[in-house]
């Protein structure tokens, strides 16, 4: 399992596109396509934009009424889907001053 | 005229260009110059094309100097056979049809008709699945569909083969719609408008749907090829539409398997990632994967997904329920007409 400490990044060969609110991926190497629906698409620009998974999780929290609890096993399973699909990369935090603003 | 040892010397070169001149015959279909040293039934070219592909006859000696150099296994006796060689030029062949070699960069299409194959047939696998080939590797994206013109604007039908595509447009031409193209749609973009191009003029359809729908017999019709019913239906002028046309909504067809589930007419809006999926799975020639085409194609779809409706069409499977399905879509083009769409011209002056 990944830790929350880390980052992720868009895997290469991995395209995303945003059609109407929605998110479409295709990974280039498995030529496997993927949807995610307006919830899933803001996870993944949270994820793939932060500079940790623990300032998207914190991100994600202001933004939908959730139970932190529930957000943070969501946020688990969804990562955990998106390894196994090779389409994110884990790797080290960004320093928190890179962040976008 | 080229001869055969020309055509062996270029064909083992891996780079088939024949002579200039030998192309006397020029066409427009699918937006683009079709240049033949045969005479095929398509309209001359009108006016220029958006690219051009070089269509010439060879004998079978061609074929076998170019599928021996690329590692080509011909030991098989299967219907459809497709590799890519060496050079990067696509060997296909259809065992009763014919053979083709369509080179790298899609501009030529070298071919040879097999004996029994009627010239009719064998253009409809030339025009359609051969010329497929060319067309994505010189980077358009064809749809797996089958438009008719409604009120100066197309309508796509989407689906796989024997989703009932040419069907349902026989039952629009029986209403005074227009064929735009049968099986393989080639879209562009133009004036700020998704435009679709206008396809060889014939349709294939089952006896019954000709007679049915256009009061066409089967006596003299030629079948697609000897292990379908099918008939190749060639389409009058008034019947058909010869010029680029803007695409105003896309109707995926459910596929038949589940087609037998659906007891009513059924039109679906679809969300854009539904739509983004359906047109996915609804471009033509999908053996082609490389990742140049992967890449188009994800960028054509999200921009068409943006640009066209795109919708979930189910109808129970019975030729008696088309008229009902095609007052369906004309019902539902009505619901979601633009004014401001409708005051632009759909066919393209």
């Amino acid at each position: 399992m990944v830790s929350f400490s880390e980052r992720l990044t868009v895997a290469p060969d991995v395209l995303f596109r945003l059609v109407g609110d929605e998110g479409v991926l295709l990974n280039l190497n498995t030529t496997l396509y993927l949807g995610l629906n307006p919830v899933g698409t803001r996870m993944w620009h949270a994820l793939t934009s932060a500079s940790s998974i623990q300032a998207a999780y914190n991100a994600l929290l202001g933004e939908y009424e959730v139970e932190p609890a529930q957000l943070r096993a969501d946020l688990e399973e969804f990562i955990q889907r998106l390894l196994g699909q090779k389409l994110i990369v884990a790797g080290p935090a960004l320093d928190a001053s890179h962040e976008p603003a | 005229m080229t001869g055969v040892k020309d055509l062996l010397e270029t064909a083992t070169n891996g780079s088939f260009s024949l002579e200039a001149g030998g192309s006397r015959y020029r066409y427009g279909v699918y937006g683009m110059v079709v240049s033949s040293d045969t005479p095929l039934d398509l309209p001359s070219e009108a006016d220029g094309g958006v690219a051009r592909v070089e269509c010439v006859s060879a004998p079978a000696m061609a074929f076998l100097a170019a599928t021996d150099r690329g590692g080509y296994d011909g030991d098989t006796d299967s219907w459809y056979r497709y590799v890519v060689l060496g050079d990067g030029s696509t060997y296909v062949r259809w065992r009763t049809i014919g053979e083709f070699l369509v080179s790298a960069d899609g501009r030529r299409v070298m071919f040879r008709r097999f004996d029994q194959a009627s010239l009719e047939s064998f253009q409809v696998y030339l025009l359609g699945q051969a010329l497929s080939f060319a067309l994505i590797r010189q980077g358009f994206e064809p749809l797996h569909a089958t438009a008719v013109v409604v009120d100066r604007h197309a309508v796509a039908f989407l689906g796989s083969n024997a989703f009932g595509k040419s069907s349902l447009a026989a039952c629009f031409l029986e209403a005074g719609a227009r064929l735009l193209t049968d099986d393989l749609l080639i879209l562009g973009e133009s004036r700020n408008r998704i435009v679709a191009y206008p396809g060889p003029p014939r349709l294939k359809l089952f006896p019954k749907i000709a007679r049915r729908f256009l009061g066409q017999d089967a006596l003299n019709r030629v079948q697609m090829n000897p292990d379908t019913d099918k008939l190749i239906l060639p389409i009058e002028e008034h019947r058909r539409q010869g010029r680029p046309v803007a695409l105003d909504a896309i109707y995926a067809l459910t596929p038949p398997r589940d087609a037998c589930r659906v007891p009513s007419v059924r039109v679906e809006s679809l969300s854009p990632r539904e739509a983004f999926l359906e047109l996915l799975k609804g471009t033509f020639n999908r053996r082609l994967t490389n990742q140049p085409r992967l890449q188009r194609q994800f960028g054509l779809m999200a921009r068409l997904t943006n640009r066209v409706a795109v919708k979930k069409l189910s109808y129970p499977r019975s030729i008696d329920r088309l008229a009902e399905v095609r007052e369906a879509v004309r019902a539902d083009l009505v619901r979601d007409a633009c004014p401001a769409l409708n005051n632009q011209p759909g066919i393209l002056d």
